[in-house]
């Protein structure tokens, strides 16, 4: 019994603790964009207040209520998530789902937003939501050889014990040592998936009027920056679990997760932006190959 | 006189009633009650599922010396709770208010009915086949009896028919080969005679066995490339009937074939045979078959523009996953292709019948005529939302318990490439469905659909149960791998070690209890953040950002044309229907050659060919 209550008390706090280190990446992201951009950029605490604001405005436009239960699937899909993702002395939920439960259920955050989207009946975010999930069938075929590879490697979906096996034999054994290909085109297959520059085929704001966030304002932007943070979140430090030994203390965890996140973020804002098309070929081409030798190697 | 003489004199009486009473107004409800009565002795041989010894029937017929028998283990229940739930929701579906509609549109409710019936006896008596004989008896039952359902709405489903039989007779050519040379070398029809020879046979005798039974069967399950018959042929039957076929029609291929090949024959006969020059045996090359089952059909899904056509394809390629479940040697994989039998029955049946609701409101499945229902017709679309869940393998759903179990399987036994085949095919899945609910449910509501309302409560409850069972056993999908570890038992194959929630194994657990637990906690804390946000306020459709423009009723601003337009430019030359072409030049090839024969008749002398085939014949004989 002592248990179970320990696990739901992990169960409440895990997003939480996401929910904060999200804010701080959503902080990183815009720094690193300004210093490139030769800006100051905003201060300490302005993703909060960018919450807070959000939440309290005074207009507030729903277009229907399947708008608003899907801006409540894409928050409430990424806290169920993030307990599945162990962290430093908590490991929630992660034993009774794993890597493969991990990848389809954050899946649901992007289902309920496409269908909040749809409900408002505006073409620019229909387009969106097309691209967006066009963009989704490129980056997860990846991804998902990435976790077959990783999956295989270790003998387990479970992160738990993946992660243990990487910090009880160290820096060698982690599996950006033992799969270096497979973690190459991990984070290729990451990038991807945060949709930031050049794969930001979907928000597009010159040509789809910023696509699924066009009928989006006060709670549901809101809504839709809490989804970032929990997505920013989750890709990092999935990606450290996988192929950086996990978290050994909340400090080698957080410094981890920050730094394999500035990678996708400095190169985004270095580059523009690519057609559907272009992404898909790309995709399909180089971290699928990537991803199929890496496993090629795991498996000889 | 069992449980079983029950069910199928039931079954027979079924048939023969609503044969007769088809022009009765209430020969729908008591066709429902008939399928109702035959569920309930269903039920009364549960015991099936959790371990009792199989039931067999009292009758048995002899013919030409050998017995046909029927009876019932615990797989053929599996199957056979499958066939009659789905029927009994398609029989109460058209007994109401739609039975009414398709009468006034000129159709004629009681013969569906009938043919429901008939299909569902055809099936029982396939599904408790006791010998090779009576499996084929089944079976070319089960071919015709589909058949009439599905050229009953006339027009192109006659065509469509058509296309279908042809298939089906090359299906049953096919396997009626495979059991003369069984009994030839056996000299019986019983399962258990085939069993005891299959070891011994040569390898070049199972090959010869697989390739039959797999093209025979595999044309009823769709598999490639003998699938193109399928999507026309279940998309122009009556919305219930399309439910029914959809949802288990085709699977009765997959029953047979594994009585036959994995049951009799055996996977580790398969996996032994290696294809000459390759790194493949028999049995990777049928899960390459079942591979691209998955993925061709279900981009082609993709592509349709009517909803009907979209959800047939899907079925086609599910069936897919299932033959690739049931592939595998180790337990989570065939637990996961059995499972998904079930599994997909629930969603599809809702589907189809959710569609036929949007038919029966808007006359319209066309995918670029609808839009916005979902003001209109709530709960139909919370149906096809739980539906396309499932569908497209997405927890909570019971879809995705099963998708799991294969993938599972397939990173145990470490085969990347067909991973991720059906990684793809699960993605392509989700692409394909969101196109469905988005262009019938969500967008633009167009404004002559403004005053349309729910469907009635007659054709709500079946879906509402369904639906109910696709959740429910999402969340607990224990109840359904108990019958699947039976039927797992039954086969002879390794059974898989389940609980409540999931699996339990060293290698990865799955409990859905929690995961579904937590994820609805995690929907109720996004409501609270999003509820303790200012209130917001509904505005309507056409107060919408239109870069400066203001819309009126006339405009459509609506995007449904080539959803995935971008995806299109890169893979839309892939698709080159090199299944039709081939399809029709094998037709044109027999035309010619029935034509250059008629020719060769014609212009010689009839009579020296009939001279010639009677010596010849008469040589035959007498030597």
């Amino acid at each position: 019994m002592n248990e179970t209550l320990l696990t739901i008390l992990e169960v409440i706090f895990m997003p939480v603790v996401a929910f904060v280190i999200g804010l701080f990446m959503v902080l990183m992201m815009r720094k690193l964009a300004a210093r490139l951009q030769r800006r100051v950029g905003p201060p300490l605490m302005q993703p909060f207040y960018d919450v807070i604001k959000l939440y309290g405005k005074q207009t507030q436009i729903s277009h229907g209520l399947i708008h608003d239960i899907g801006i409540i699937m894409a928050v409430g899909g990424y806290v169920a998530a993030e307990s599945l993702l162990p962290v430093p002395g908590m490991d929630g939920i992660a034993d009774k789902g794993g890597i493969v439960m991990l990848a389809y259920l954050t899946m649901i955050p992007s289902l309920g937003l496409a269908l909040g989207v749809g409900q408002c009946a505006n073409p620019n975010g229909s387009i969106g939501i097309s691209r967006a999930l066009t963009s989704m069938l490129a980056y997860d075929i990846p991804y998902i050889i990435v976790i077959f590879g990783v999956a295989y490697h270790f003998g387990s979906t479970n992160l738990i014990d993946i992660i243990d096996t990487q910090q009880a034999g160290g820096v060698a054994t982690w599996g950006i040592s033992e799969m270096p290909v497979l973690a190459i085109a991990g984070l290729f297959a990451l990038h991807a998936s945060l949709g930031k520059q050049p794969f930001e085929i979907y928000i597009a704001p010159a040509e789809i009027a910023t696509g699924p966030m066009v009928e989006m304002g006060g709670k549901y932007l809101g809504g839709l920056f809490v989804m970032q943070s929990f997505q920013l979140y989750t890709a990092s430090v999935l990606y450290v679990s996988l192929f950086l030994g996990g978290g050994e203390n909340w400090i080698t965890f957080l410094l981890k997760c920050f730094a394999v996140l500035a990678i996708p973020i400095i190169i985004a804002y270095l580059f523009p932006r690519y057609r559907t098309e272009d992404l898909v070929r790309l995709v399909w081409k180089w971290p699928v190959m990537l991803a199929l030798i890496g496993v090629a190697f795991v498996m000889t | 006189m069992n449980f079983l003489d029950g069910l199928l004199i039931l079954s027979l009486l079924s048939v023969i009633v609503t044969g007769f009473a088809q022009k009765l107004r209430s020969a729908g409800w008591l066709s429902s009650v008939l399928l109702g009565l035959q569920c309930l002795l269903l039920m009364g041989m549960a015991g099936l599922a959790y371990g009792s010894p199989a039931v067999s029937s009292s009758f048995s017929v002899s013919v030409l010396g050998q017995p046909l028998h029927w009876q019932f283990n615990a797989l053929s229940w599996f199957f056979a709770l499958i066939t009659l739930a789905s029927a009994l929701a398609s029989s109460v579906y058209a007994a109401g208010a739609w039975g009414e509609d398709y009468r006034l549109q000129g159709g004629n409710p009681g013969l569906l009915q009938f043919a429901l019936n008939l299909n569902v006896f055809a099936m029982l008596l396939l599904l408790a086949s006791g010998d090779l004989l009576s499996l084929f008896v089944g079976w070319e039952l089960v071919s015709w009896a589909s058949l009439l359902m599905m050229v009953l709405a006339g027009g192109a489903a006659g065509r469509f028919g058509l296309r279908y039989i042809v298939y089906a007779t090359a299906g049953a050519m096919a396997v009626m080969t495979g059991l003369v040379m069984i009994f030839q070398l056996t000299g019986s029809f019983q399962f258990a005679d085939f069993a005891a020879i299959a070891p011994s046979l040569s390898n070049a005798q199972v090959v010869t066995f697989t390739l039959l039974f797999v093209f025979g069967f595999g044309v009823k399950m769709g598999l490639l490339p003998f699938h193109l018959w399928q999507a026309d042929a279940y998309a122009e039957t009556p919305g219930p009937g399309a439910a029914f076929l959809g949802a288990i029609s085709s699977r009765m291929g997959l029953f047979a074939m594994l009585i036959l090949v994995i049951q009799l024959i055996g996977l580790g006969r398969l996996i032994n045979i290696e294809v000459p020059y390759s790194f493949f045996s028999l049995r990777d090359v049928l899960m390459w078959v079942a591979a691209f089952t998955i993925i061709f059909p279900t981009f082609t899904a993709m592509r349709q523009n009517d909803a009907r056509l979209l959800l047939a394809w899907h079925g086609i390629g599910q069936g897919g996953y299932m033959l690739m479940g049931l592939l595998m040697v180790n337990p989570l994989g065939s637990a996961g292709g059995l499972m998904h039998v079930f599994n997909y029955a629930s969603y599809q049946a809702v589907l189809f019948l959710v569609v036929t609701a949007v038919i029966y409101r808007t006359r319209t499945a066309d995918l670029n005529q609808l839009g916005g229902l979902v003001t209109r017709m709530p709960l139909s679309f919370l149906m096809m939302l739980i539906c396309i869940i499932g569908l497209a393998g997405i927890p909570p759903m019971n879809g995705f318990v099963s998708k799991w179990l294969i993938y599972r399987s397939l990173i145990v036994e470490g085969m990347p490439l067909l991973f991720v085949a059906s990684v793809v095919g699960t993605l392509g899945t989700i692409l394909s469905v969101y196109k469905l609910i988005h262009n019938t449910f969500l967008g633009q509501l167009r404004l002559e659909h403004e005053q349309i309302r729910e469907v009635p409560w007659s054709m709500m409850i079946p879906m509402l149960i369904l639906s109910a069972v696709v959740f429910i056993t999402g969340f607990l999908p224990g109840i359904v791998l108990d019958w699947v570890a039976s039927a797992q038992a039954a086969l002879g194959i390794p059974v898989l070690e389940h609980t409540l929630g999931g699996v339990e194994s060293p290698s990865g657990n799955l409990d859905m209890i929690w995961i579904c637990s937590v994820l609805f906690g995690g929907f109720a804390v996004g409501a609270l953040v999003f509820y303790s946000g200012n209130k917001s306020r509904r505005v309507h459709q056409l107060d919408n950002y239109a870069g400066g423009h203001f819309l009126t009723a006339d405009d459509r601003y609506h995007y449904s044309n080539n959803f995935y337009a971008g995806l299109m430019h890169h893979i839309g030359h892939w698709y080159r229907g090199t299944f039709q072409w081939l399809e029709s030049s094998l037709g044109s090839a027999i035309s010619l050659l029935s034509a250059a024969t008629q020719m060769l008749f014609n212009s010689f002398h009839p009579a020296l060919f009939l001279l010639l085939a009677a010596t010849l014949s008469l040589l035959f004989f007498a030597g």
